[in-house]
């Protein structure tokens, strides 16, 4: 009997020890906006977190269990984050921090901001869109006017921002609260005189020919972007987990800039945001910068985005320095073999990298060609036209900010040499002024080509 | 003041099953409403609706959390179900409204159920209570209803919410905000004045409690 006992005691024993430890790795993620994606639904498809996962020394028997959770904005990430139903969370830059300023304010719980994913140096991303027969044409237009946007997101912080610099006072226009939904509902059936919105909601308004943006995010000069935020004691406890989520992270940059034209269509498939839009984005001269790395600028944008949440309303303290942890992104870049530092010291300005960028035209049959020249688009446009072909979208490049847009939502001005596109009519208006020169829209410009 | 709590303890033990049904009655009302207002205000009916394992993620906080304090503040907010409407016109669907069911929430509400239904008991069986009382008791359930809302969009990126249920309905984000902050004290004074409703006297003349023919009355019911 005794000899049983201890037989069942040491087997018992050595069941426990060979017993694989089940980790759950929970991520929340947002479908619905772009600037996520490269730790969201691309690294969740591709199963590039599986890829990088630990699988030596203590990690040696794991059973890693890994989900996904998509939502419409990041405060529901925030909250599951708290409840300690997702480890990590992906979301923009004000509600990352709100995560962090609402975990800094409980007493035994913390996040840490362990990456980017993407940023627009200039802030474009958020945007202020206008019904597409509206009359206003730029932020000066709004006094006196109804302007809805979802209060609390990037975008909110962004409006507030640009009608201070506009010195448009809080009681010169009415401020709605509204989701991107019904905003963007509204805009199409003429409700309401403006809606602001954060990515792709603009340019999908823009896309399907209901909303025109008077202005863009840029315009304000306060980065906009988005980051991964992952629980302490996860961290604490598998921190080799936080480094390979970041070099999935990487990953997915990497697979998109490969490939932007494979990458939009598939993430068509996983998000049903139509590829066009998403073109914009993440094509080569697109509005977003796919870089993980954390950066001084980074830091100081969301002390800044920080302050306005605090001058607007009740949010706790954010001390970034206990917050933001550069650990976990370096030691993914050395672990892949790259330069963090030569990344983290790179900016790119959209004015400067996009100078050159052909404009394209995507053929819903061919796919997508190169023209050097607006000139050549417009020309080839017509071309197109004149055989009943079918063209998904085409795309330009704003003389002032270097920003891709939709060639049918440009403004054009005629010069001797050509042409120049622009996001904003009171940008072309002033440019046709100082040459001499008349603003068209996308159908008079094709007009001035046809033989 | 003993007298009046002596009578509440009367009542409620000789109608305990009433009560409890205007309880039950009270919640289903407001969540009704909560829930034709939000049909009304964005003209769509509900499209979906998602359970939640509370109880699990209760274990998991608790599980997880090591301040008792952030535990109960976390489960507090633990949603049991969603019913809502899932806007299909953009990526693979959006929540564009939703309904949630808090527990918490719920035994606020039900405690508000609780008050009003003692109130009409009062009424029913001891004659015509102060128009103080009934004041107290209307403006104290107004603020606390208010604060119990439970609806959710997509926009909610930082704000509690009531103060979101608020401004889903047409509240101002000027006034949204300013309310925010206040909340806790908004509901605290709701229950003082739902409270004091309750342990406010009848009316002058009348201030004499028969007990035994007040037991009477209920059994002759």
């Amino acid at each position: 009997m005794f000899r049983y006992a201890i037989s069942f005691v040491f087997v018992s024993c050595f069941s426990i020890c060979a017993s694989a430890e089940s980790i759950r790795i929970a991520i929340g993620h947002q479908s619905m906006c772009t600037d996520t994606y490269t730790a969201g639904i691309v690294v969740k498809e591709l199963k590039l977190l599986e890829k990088y996962l630990p699988t030596s020394g203590k990690y040696e028997n794991a059973e890693y269990d890994i989900s996904w959770s998509d939502y419409s904005s990041g405060g529901p990430i925030t909250n599951q984050m708290m409840a300690n139903k997702l480890n990590f969370g992906v979301m923009g830059d004000y509600p990352l921090i709100v995560n962090g300023a609402k975990f800094q304010a409980t007493d035994s719980l913390r996040t840490k901001y362990i990456a980017g994913t993407g940023y627009n140096v200039k802030g474009s991303g958020n945007a202020i869109v206008v019904p597409v027969e509206s009359d206003l044409y730029s932020i000066d237009d709004l006094k006196g006017k109804d302007v809805s946007v979802p209060v609390g997101s990037a975008a909110w912080g962004m409006l507030l921002k640009a009608m201070q610099d506009a010195k448009i006072g809080s009681k010169q226009y009415g401020l709605k609260n509204q989701s991107p939904a019904v905003g963007a509902a509204n805009i199409a059936a003429a409700k309401i005189d403006a809606h602001a919105d954060f990515c792709p909601w603009s340019e999908l308004m823009e896309f399907r020919g209901t909303g025109r943006k008077i202005y863009d995010g840029s315009e304000t000069g306060v980065p906009y972007l988005h980051g991964v935020v992952a629980r302490q004691d996860f961290l604490e406890k598998y921190p080799e987990v936080g480094v390979a989520f970041v070099k999935a992270v990487y990953e997915a940059g990497e697979w998109i800039r490969e490939d932007p034209i494979r990458a939009v269509d598939l993430m068509e498939k996983w998000t049903g945001v139509e590829k066009e839009v998403l073109y914009i984005y993440f094509s080569k001269g697109g509005h977003l910068t796919l870089d993980p790395t954390i950066k001084t600028a980074w830091v100081d944008a969301l002390e800044f985005n920080h302050g306005v949440l605090v001058n607007e309303k009740a949010i706790p303290p954010l001390d970034t320095n206990e917050w933001v942890t550069e650990d976990y992104v370096k030691l993914a870049y050395k672990e892949l073999g790259e330069d963090y530092d030569k990344e983290k010291a790179t900016i790119i300005d959209p004015a400067i990298a996009n100078a050159k960028n052909p404009m394209e035209i995507w053929h819903s049959r061919d796919g997508l060609s190169s023209y050097a020249s607006i000139s050549e688009l417009l020309t080839a446009i017509n071309e197109f036209k004149a055989t009943g072909a079918k063209l998904n979208a085409t795309y330009v490049y704003d003389k002032e900010t270097g920003l891709k847009l939709f060639g049918k939502t440009a403004f054009y001005v005629k010069t001797p040499e050509g042409f120049e596109a622009f996001l904003r009519k009171p940008d072309a208006d002033s440019y046709a002024e100082s040459i001499s020169g008349t603003v068209l829209d996308f159908e008079a410009a094709l007009k001035t080509l046809k033989s | 003041m003993l007298d009046q709590l002596q009578l509440i303890k009367v009542i409620a033990f000789k109608n305990t099953r009433s009560l409890l049904l205007f309880i039950c009655a009270f919640i289903c009302v407001y969540y009704g409403v909560s829930l034709v207002s939000l049909v009304v205000r964005f003209g769509a009916f509900p499209n979906y609706i998602n359970f939640y394992d509370w109880l699990g993620n209760t274990k998991v906080i608790v599980q997880s959390t090591p301040s008792i304090q952030d535990m109960l503040m976390i489960i507090k907010d633990e949603w049991l179900m969603e019913v809502g409407y899932m806007n299909y016109d953009f990526g693979h669907g959006i929540s564009e409204w939703s309904l949630f069911f808090v527990p918490f929430k719920v035994i606020t509400v039900a405690l508000i159920g609780l008050v009003l239904g003692l109130h009409f008991m009062m009424n029913r069986y001891h004659q015509m209570r102060s128009k103080k009382a009934a004041a107290c008791s209307g403006i104290g359930a107004s603020l606390v209803g208010l604060t119990s809302i439970t609806f959710s969009w997509v926009v909610c990126c930082s704000t509690p919410t009531w103060v979101v249920g608020l401004a889903m309905l047409g509240l101002g984000v000027t006034t949204s905000l300013w309310l925010e902050p206040i909340g806790a004290w908004v509901s605290g004074v709701g229950f003082l004045l739902l409270t004091l409703g309750l342990l406010i006297p009848k009316q002058r003349g009348d201030t004499n409690l028969n007990f035994h023919s007040l037991d009477k009355k209920i059994e002759g019911q």
